[in-house]
Formats: C-alpha cells, structure tokens, sequence
C-alpha cells in the first residue's frame, strides 16, 4: 500500500494544474475578502467592535488585540498585493507565503468575519507555495524566458498539487458523513429549508417558489451521494469525469443560489478545475504557455 | 525521498485527516491539537442539519429622553456585509448571545457609538440611550407548497412578541446612571 502511494505521489503531473489553481484561487479569496478589505480599520483594527480577552473560551480559538488603524490598512494592502503577486505568478514563493501569512493572521484576529474560505486559504496557498507555481504562465516563467534561462518541465510530480486533489474529496466524504448524521437522511426539504434567509438571492427564490417538493428531495439525495462516495467517484477514473462534472454543477448552484457563499463556490471549483480537469482541455492552455514562454 | 518531503507529506495527510475526522463529529482532533490548528481544520460540515426557522439579531435602545425602548440599527456600526447573517453583529450574537463579558462589551460599544453621533442608527443622535436590548427574531419558516415572500428586512415592530428572544439588557442601574437617573421602566 504504501509503495501504492508512493507511486501516486510519483507520478508525473501537468504543471499547469497547479498553476490554474495559483491563478484562480488567490483571485475567490481575495473576492471573498474584498468586503473584509474596505473595512480593514473596522475588522482588524481598533475601529470596530472586538470580542474581549475571553481567556481560553472555547469560541475564542486566540485572542489577537485590534491593530491599530494604520496597521489594519497596512495588513490590508499586504493581503492583496501578495494576492496579486501570487495570482500574477510574480516572485511567485514570496508572495504566496506573505499571502498565506496575511490569510492566516485574519482568520485568528477576527472570529467573527470568518468562515470556511477564511480557515481553509491559508492551507491553498501554502500549498501553491510548495509546489512549482509560477513555472508555467506567470510573470517569473515569462521573465526566465527573458533571461534565456532553461524552461522547467512542463510535467513532473508534484506533492503539493497531489494534497490540492485530495483536499475538496475529504471536504465532500466529510460534509456527507456530517449530512447522514445530521438532518439529511430523515428530513426530506433540508435543502428546502435552507432557501428562506438573508443568504437567499433571487434565484434561490425563483426556485424555491416554483420547483415542486420533490425535485429537492431528489437534489438532496444526489448531494449526498455525491458527497458521501466522493472518494469512490474520484477514485475510479471512469466516473471521474462526472463526478468533475457533477461537482462544477453543484458549486455552481450553491455560489448562485447563496448570496455571500459565492466565494467559497468558486474557490472549490478552482480546486476541482486544477485537480480534475481532463487533460485533453488542458492541450490549449499547455499551447498558451508555450508561446507565451517562447516570446 | 528526502526529509522535507516526507515532513510536508506528513503535516499534508494530518492535515487531510484532521479536516475528515473534525468533520464527521469526531472529537480526537479537539483532544490532540491546540486550539488554534484545530480551528483551522474546522471546514467540512456544512449545512448538516434542516433550518427550523429564519433567525435575525436586532437591538433596541433605551431613549433617555423619551423613556422607551427604541429599534437602533446595528448596521452603520458593523459594516461589513450589512445585510446578510455574515454581518459581525449576527456573528457575534450567533457565537456570544450568552456570554456576559462580551454582551456588556457589545452595550458600551453601541451606546458609544451611537452618542458619537456618526452613523444614521434610526434614533436621533442627539437623543442620548441609556442602553440595549439584544434580542433574536425567531421568523418560522413558510409551509411547503405555500405561497413564498421573498426575505427582506423589516422595522422589529412588524414582528409579533412570540417571535421575539431577548438574550441581553443594560442593567437598570447602568442605564440609569448614563441617563443621569432617568432610566424608569428600562427593565
């Protein structure tokens, strides 16, 4: 088993998976942060309301003191020129770790702004930091090529981009064991139920007032199928072009159907799209690079 | 396969195994790890149980002047995501409603604020407020079938009292001493 994964872990890789995540996944944070940033004196400053020093509550993974203003902005403007920097692929190692640093502070400073993207982004872009990001279609591939330096290789194993693939599977199998033990399996509208409050965007109203009782119990069940065998449909390369599909679908409904989710929504879709898209789709943009590289 | 691939594979599958195992209810990531990891592992189970009702934090505040309980607006002072449950006023009251210490935290704040005069809170801010009340709204949810309204936010006193919660309110004492002793029926 462990010379199995050894040999997974081995295996070659298109470089430009973990690119696509390198490129798309600091832009959904950075989207998701976006309202955070505006109001950075307000969310990490000592503008805004703070929950005091509750000294080891259970809700209160760290206390972290308000920054003053300026720090706050200064924060702020490090988040997204690290943001940018990571996405543009400009000294691509530094800025994702400054990236991830900055993603990391915020997610303990302020319990109450944060959610999945906030607690799961730094992980991303440590990830895309530890890998070879910014070989392939980035500022520093085109600046090597400048230089006349030797172009990486296009495929090699990759760790990291392996960790990426895994990482939304374990999301899936885990919410889906959370949804059995929960409501899921007895409760024939959860989904239903979920459609009425300030998360509701027009279409979720739309739907919600025509779809009939039925077609949501049969969504329930096709999430939680999906997300409970997620390792299954993944797993076997037969089902994994659908499962691909499947899960672009499901994201997509959630990020449009859930106002402020939108974020999370296409931060799993970026890691669907790096980890799983097939490779035949990935010939274009691998025609792309190299002429962008040749210039 | 040197040693700082095979730390990184390491940290990478706990790391994996923490985010499963925290998500299917176990409780052996809490019990190994410090707070602050575990906090970062918390990202898997979603929406798990069936809403039973549309929850809304408001507040109230006690006019001094005109002796009653008045709605203020939170948001002018918690601006991020004004509109949504994102908001850190619901936040806070979603994680703290029974937290004395930051309750009183969150009533100094907003009475602060509201004497500061610089956001449009619904009551006038040369009126002063003696303190809060923080309650929920408890707004079920429609029948199936039923015709649906389209979630929108309303004046708390569209809402009726059943579907009030009141978790929090300025001790008469504290009131009263930030009216200058005029605090008379503020609970």
């Amino acid at each position: 088993m462990f010379r199995g994964i050894s040999d997974w872990l081995d295996e070659p890789l298109p470089v430009l998976r973990l690119e696509i995540v390198r490129i798309a996944a600091p832009l959904a944070i950075l989207g998701f942060m976006a309202g955070r940033l505006a109001h950075a004196d307000e969310w990490i400053g000592d503008a805004g309301f703070r929950v005091p020093d509750l000294g080891g509550d259970w809700r209160q993974p760290l206390y972290v003191p308000a920054l003053p203003s300026a720090i706050a902005w200064a924060v702020a403007a490090a988040m997204i020129a690290s943001g940018l920097a990571c996405s543009l692929g400009y000294k691509t190692r530094r800025s994702a770790l400054v990236f991830a640093s900055t993603l990391a502070f915020v997610a303990v400073s302020d319990r109450l702004a944060a959610f999945t993207v906030s607690k799961m982004s730094p992980t991303v872009v440590l990830a895309i930091a530890a890998g070879p990001a910014g070989s392939r279609l980035s500022v520093d591939a085109w600046r090597w090529a400048r230089r006349g330096e030797e172009r990486p290789p296009a495929m090699r194993p990759m760790g990291s981009m392996r960790f990426l693939q895994l990482l939304p599977v374990t999301i899936y199998s885990a919410s889906g064991i959370a949804k059995a033990r929960g409501d899921w399996l007895s409760t024939p509208l959860v989904l239903w139920s979920h459609l009425h409050d300030s998360y509701q965007t027009a279409l979720s109203f739309a739907l919600a007032s025509s779809l009939p009782g039925w077609s949501w119990t049969l969504m329930q069940g096709l999430v939680l199928a999906f997300e409970m065998l997620a390792p299954l449909w993944f797993g076997l390369s037969r089902t994994r072009p659908y499962a691909f599909v499947f899960g672009l679908g499901m994201h997509a409904m959630i990020g449009l159907c859930f106002g402020p989710v939108l974020w999370f929504a296409l931060l799993m879709m970026t890691l669907l799209v790096g980890g799983y898209l097939p490779e035949r789709f990935l010939e274009p943009v691998d025609r792309l690079a190299d002429r962008l590289e040749r210039r | 396969m040197n040693t700082t691939r095979v730390a990184l594979g390491v940290l990478a599958g706990a790391y994996l195994a923490g985010v499963w195992l925290d998500g299917v209810g176990s409780t052996l990531p809490s019990h190994l790890l410090p707070r602050v990891p575990n906090y970062f592992l918390q990202v898997a189970a979603l929406f798990p149980r069936a809403a039973t009702m549309s929850i809304d934090y408001r507040a109230e505040a006690w006019v001094c002047a005109d002796k009653k309980w008045e709605e203020l607006d939170t948001r002018p002072y918690f601006p991020l995501d004004p509109d949504d449950k994102e908001n850190r006023f619901q936040r806070v009251m979603h994680f703290f409603r029974q937290d004395e210490t930051t309750m009183h935290a969150l009533d100094a704040y907003l009475v602060e604020r509201h004497a500061s005069g610089k956001g449009l809170d619904g009551i006038d801010s040369v009126k002063a407020i003696g303190g809060v009340r923080l309650l929920s709204l408890r707004i079920p949810l429609p029948n199936p079938g039923e015709a649906l309204q389209r979630n929108r936010r309303l004046p708390l006193s569209a809402y009726p009292d059943d579907e009030r919660h009141v978790f929090y309110h300025t001790p008469r004492s504290k009131a009263a001493e930030r009216c200058g002793g005029a605090s008379e029926g503020s609970e």
